[in-house]
């Protein structure tokens, strides 16, 4: 029992040290961040050349039909639910296209990595994919260009030369201006927040809460970053680790950060369990079947997201456009069916929009 | 134990893997080239190295659920000792070897000398190892290495991938030693009935700690292959490995209970596993679909080899 | 447990102590980390943050109730997290089809009873190892869940339904339940014939046997009742939050068993009690607590999580040496 007591209070006191080095926020990566300005002044587009990667000796695709598969970073949650359905929307538009989704049930690159090297040697035509390490991924999409294979990332991207396009559902800076201008509006500029994540290794997730404390440091200095708590994609683990966050720093905690769309609603839900709605605001992504009950009762003002439907139904326009030779490096931009026009940035990146808000007026209107 | 007892299972195995094989290549042309055989030759590398070890664990009795996160821990040690401390590659890799394996032995060491079981052991170092990776990377990932050290990973030689030739030499030293050598005998002898083989004047604690740390060191080759062939570092690699290793040795005909087992058996597990993960893919069976079949599969298996084997008691 | 009516001239008290050793220290290690957390974050002790561990993770340590009956017989079960998750879901479809809530509550109970029957049918007559089988049960659910619901998430579930969100009398259902079920339990393995079966089957099948005890019999039942924990702690599982994710909860068997090993029951099987478990789990739901009060670097919790398992290990390692 002595020992026990001994070894836990000796390793607390290690893990607590380490812990007041830290500066920025827990969870982000450490790339450069680019914050927006504070106003509603868009990023200056710089033009970058193609930087995508090519496909060897493609075969001649055009109007003829083709299989495709997509490879998400994992199965079984609603955002990829989501894209699947764009991508099988964009398919039965086509009608020249036929279109599956598999992947693994974690999100494990590991794992991911199979499912693809297993798709290349069946001979598909095209890959879309949503990488859950955007290194550990290129090796594999580099063989499957090799193979003239077209290969279109979306969500989450791979190393640009891995890749012919990536469908960017909004830049890194911009998804983290909403949340924090969206969170700073509800707290009213200053107090404490707090943000649950998936995993720290999960690349988008680190990336948006850099250029979060970025851009907040920068336009929002009184905003006040109490912790950052894993949860995996487990909507329990979620629920729980919400939970423990408000306990902790009761009223000091004016906001939660929902970084995926399994922790927004598990915040949302922590906070009305707690009696909380109107003091602990709830800002995040998250699809808006998940947010509804917490909208329409007016415990969550808004969810950032674009459309997860949208985003799939591009990327399938887009490898289309390149099996069929259409879409070629250097264009500026892409006709992506119904969506009309989609601006090439960055190079090789084909940016979806703005960030979409669901609040309370509008969200009634979709269904996923 | 006779020679016919031994190879009831592994001949049930032999061609039940056959079947497989037949079955899959049928269902899909694409399986049975040299090219996608030899590619999974390569991805099973990881699974494989590890599999052997854990067959002399197994055989012994015990169990290693860690062998996961070890291989996590030294790929992110490796990435640490490269970026970090600023050490020149190759002596990275010899230093990250040095520390999985040591994590094995810590493994052993528990083992034998506190006498705590296996399974309980490797339970608590599984968290802990993979703790000390999430904590020591701080999740960040270690990438930009040098092209000559993708030749692990991602190499051939002879047309054949680097890993395979590695796990074609690995197999053969871990068949040599458990079938002809008097360690093996006692790695046997201790599955078999543990006090006897230590009144026998077998060295129990010495074989265990022995075979526990060869399991670190598996894990550990096995990991820098992995990140040779993904070219990056993440601390979260190996996770669910345990159970695809436990699985094919298992399918193997290796007993939980120790005592019986052989590498050939387990080589088979797992050509037969990869196989059936492969070639369901290539025929168009979802990712869900070949995890239902593969645990059928591993119940079915075992289940044949107990119906045949009806004077084995548990 | 046997061992300690055997050896006379110790007083009662002292019979206790040796008995309930571990669990004695387990509840002792939660009282500990009360007073030290408390101290350091006063908010460790409110009443809400108290109520969120237990009815939080009441499910947890429900499970943990079954599987530890299982590792008494000798036996384990690797794929009950899988398995929750499939009660979960079966339950949530249920009660959005619009079937009676005490469907939606019973059904998948006797599902779950059902299919661990069969794996210890399975694991009873043809002695194959229990982790075989479980490991193989494990895949197929898993991979059986993906292909039925595509992985859709359900909503819009019947507020009637969310038994896990109700609170009589201002303690949460859960709790209800992890007390009873706990206590239920407790006095089940220990005065009743089969309870004291269980024991003796894992402590050596054969002599069992020879007691008279029908060890198939015994096995088969043990998985069914842990069947029933698990279906349980599946129904609070499901009812936690509006939304069921139709997938397999990550690690949750890992977190089961060591809640149960931790608790005092060994994996060698024949000792241990289900009071253990039970305990052992609110002190890891405690602790899981404490570490994010205490500031631990949230890049360190799992490994300092690791490190406390590992010690307690250990230290259950000496006080049984020095026991005997």
């Amino acid at each position: 029992m002595k020992k026990l007591t001994l070894a836990a209070l000796v390793g607390l006191g290690l893990m607590s040290g380490s812990a007041l080095a830290a500066s920025a926020w827990t969870g982000g990566d450490d790339q450069p961040t680019n914050p927006l300005s504070c106003d509603a002044t868009p990023a200056a587009a710089t033009a970058k050349p193609y930087d995508g990667g090519v496909p060897t000796n493609p075969p001649d695709r055009k109007g003829k039909e083709i299989t495709v598969v997509d490879v998400p970073k994992l199965i079984g949650i609603g955002y990829f639910n989501a894209t699947s359905k764009g991508i099988a929307d964009a398919a039965a538009e086509l009608g020249n296209v036929k279109a599956k989704t598999d992947g693994p049930t974690k999100a494990n690159i590991d794992e991911q990595i199979t499912f693809i090297d297993n798709y290349i040697t069946s001979g598909v035509d095209g890959i879309l994919f949503a990488a859950n390490d955007p290194v550990a991924i290129a090796p594999v999409l580099k063989k499957a260009l090799e193979k003239g294979i077209n290969v279109v990332g979306y969500d989450a991207n791979s190393t640009p030369d891995a890749r012919q396009w990536f469908v960017n559902q909004a830049e890194f800076n911009g998804i983290a201006k909403a949340l924090v201008d969206s969170m700073a509006a509800e707290v009213g500029g200053e107090g404490g927040v707090a943000i649950v994540t998936s995993t720290f290794t999960t690349p988008n997730q680190a990336r948006w809460i850099a250029e979060m404390a970025a851009y907040a440091e920068k336009c929002h200095p009184k905003l006040k970053w109490l912790e950052t708590v894993e949860a995996q994609e487990d909507n329990n683990l979620s629920f729980n680790q919400a939970t423990t966050l408000i306990n902790k720093h009761g009223d000091e905690l004016k906001g939660i950060f929902g970084m995926t769309s399994v922790a927004t609603p598990a915040s949302a839900e922590a906070v009305t369990q707690a009696n909380k709605c109107g003091s602990v605001a709830v800002v995040g992504l998250a699809t808006p079947n998940a947010m509804k009950p917490y909208v329409e009762k007016g415990c969550v003002k808004s969810v950032v997201l674009w459309n997860p439907v949208d985003l799939g139904y591009a990327a399938m326009q887009v490898l289309r456009a390149v099996a069929d030779g259409s879409l070629q490096p250097g264009a500026t931009s892409v006709k992506a069916g119904k969506l009309g026009d989609l601006q090439v940035i960055n190079g090789s990146e084909i940016l979806l929009g703005a960030p979409y808000v669901f609040n309370k007026d509008n969200i009634g209107q979709f269904d996923f | 134990m006779t020679a016919s007892k031994l190879l009831r299972h592994e001949t049930i195995l032999a061609v039940l893997t056959v079947i497989a094989l037949a079955v899959l290549a049928s269902l899909s042309d694409k399986f049975f080239t040299p090219e996608n055989l030899l590619n999974q030759g390569r991805l099973m590398a990881e699974v494989g190295l590890v599999a052997l070890a854990m067959t002399f664990v197994i055989v012994t009795g015990g169990i290693d659920l860690s062998v996961g996160s070890i291989l996590g821990l030294t790929a992110i040690l490796l990435g640490v000792f490269w970026k970090n401390l600023g050490l020149p590659l190759p002596a990275a890799i010899v230093l990250a070897l040095a520390c999985g394996t040591f994590a094995g032995w810590i493994n052993g060491f528990i083992i034998t000398r506190f006498g705590v079981p296996p399974l309980i052991a490797t339970l608590a170092t599984l968290a802990l190892y993979r703790g000390l990776a999430e904590g020591i990377s701080e999740a960040r990932s270690v990438r930009g290495y040098p092209e000559w050290f993708f030749f692990f990973g991602q190499g051939e030689v002879l047309g054949v991938p680097f890993q395979l030739w590695l796990l074609g030499l690995a197999t053969v030293i871990a068949a040599v030693i458990l079938g002809l050598t008097p360690f093996g005998r006692a790695t046997y002898a201790i599955g078999a009935n543990e006090t006897a083989a230590r009144f026998s004047g077998i060295r129990v604690d010495a074989t265990k700690l022995w075979i526990y740390t060869a399991a670190g060191f598996c894990s550990a080759l096995a990991a820098v292959i992995f990140v040779s062939r993904v070219t990056t570092t993440r601390s979260d690699m190996g996770t669910g490995l345990e159970l695809d290793v436990i699985t094919g040795v298992v399918l193997g005909g290796t007993s939980i209970f120790g005592g019986r087992g052989t590498i050939i058996g387990t080589v088979l597990g797992l050509i037969l596993i990869q196989a059936l993960k492969n070639g369901l893919a290539l025929s168009g069976v979802k990712g869900d679909g070949t995890i239902v079949v593969i645990g059928l599969v591993l119940i079915g298996a075992i289940l044949a080899g107990a119906l045949f084997d009806k004077n084995r008691g548990g | 447990m046997t061992a300690i009516a055997a050896s006379p001239g110790r007083s009662n008290l002292q019979r206790f102590l040796s008995g309930y050793g571990q669990e004695i220290v387990v509840f002792l290690s939660i009282i500990a980390l009360f007073v030290v957390v408390g101290a350091i974050n006063p908010r460790f002790l409110s009443d809400t943050n108290i109520n969120s561990i237990f009815a939080g993770n009441a499910y947890i340590a429900i499970a943990a109730i079954g599987m530890s009956m299982i590792i008494i017989a000798g036996h384990i079960d690797v794929s009950v997290g899988a398995l929750i998750g499939v009660i979960a879901t079966i339950a949530g479809t249920l009660a959005v089809s619009g079937y009676p809530i005490w469907v939606a509550w019973l059904v998948p109970i006797l599902f779950s009873i059902a299919v661990n029957a069969g794996v210890g049918a399975l694991v009873a007559y043809t002695r194959i190892p229990s982790i075989v089988v479980t490991l193989g049960m494990l895949s197929i659910l898993k991979g059986g869940l993906i292909s039925l619901t595509a992985g859709e998430w359900i909503t819009d579930m019947p507020p009637e339904f969310m038994i896990a969100q109700m609170r009589p009398f201002g303690i949460p259902a859960a709790v209800y339940f992890m007390v009873a079920l706990t206590i239920l339990a407790a006095l089940f393995m220990r005065y009743t014939d089969f309870g004291r079966s269980i024991y003796a089957v894992g402590g050596n099948m054969e002599a069992a046997r020879a007691a008279g005890i029908n060890p198939e019999r015994t096995v088969v039942g043990v998985f069914a009742l842990h069947g029933l924990f698990a279906g349980v702690a599946g129904i609070l599982f499901a009812t936690q939050l509006q939304v069921i994710q139709s997938t397999v909860p990550p690690n949750l068997e890992l977190t089961v068993i060591t809640a149960s090993v931790i608790g005092g029951v060994s994996i060698l099987g024949g000792t241990g009690t289900v009071i253990g478990s039970t305990l052992a789990a609110i002190l890891f739901a405690c602790i899981g607590s404490a570490l994010i009060f205490l500031n631990v670097s949230a890049y360190w919790l799992r490994a300092v999580l690791g490190l406390m398992i590992l010690a307690t290990v250990l230290a259950d390692m000496a006080r049984r040496r020095r026991a005997k």
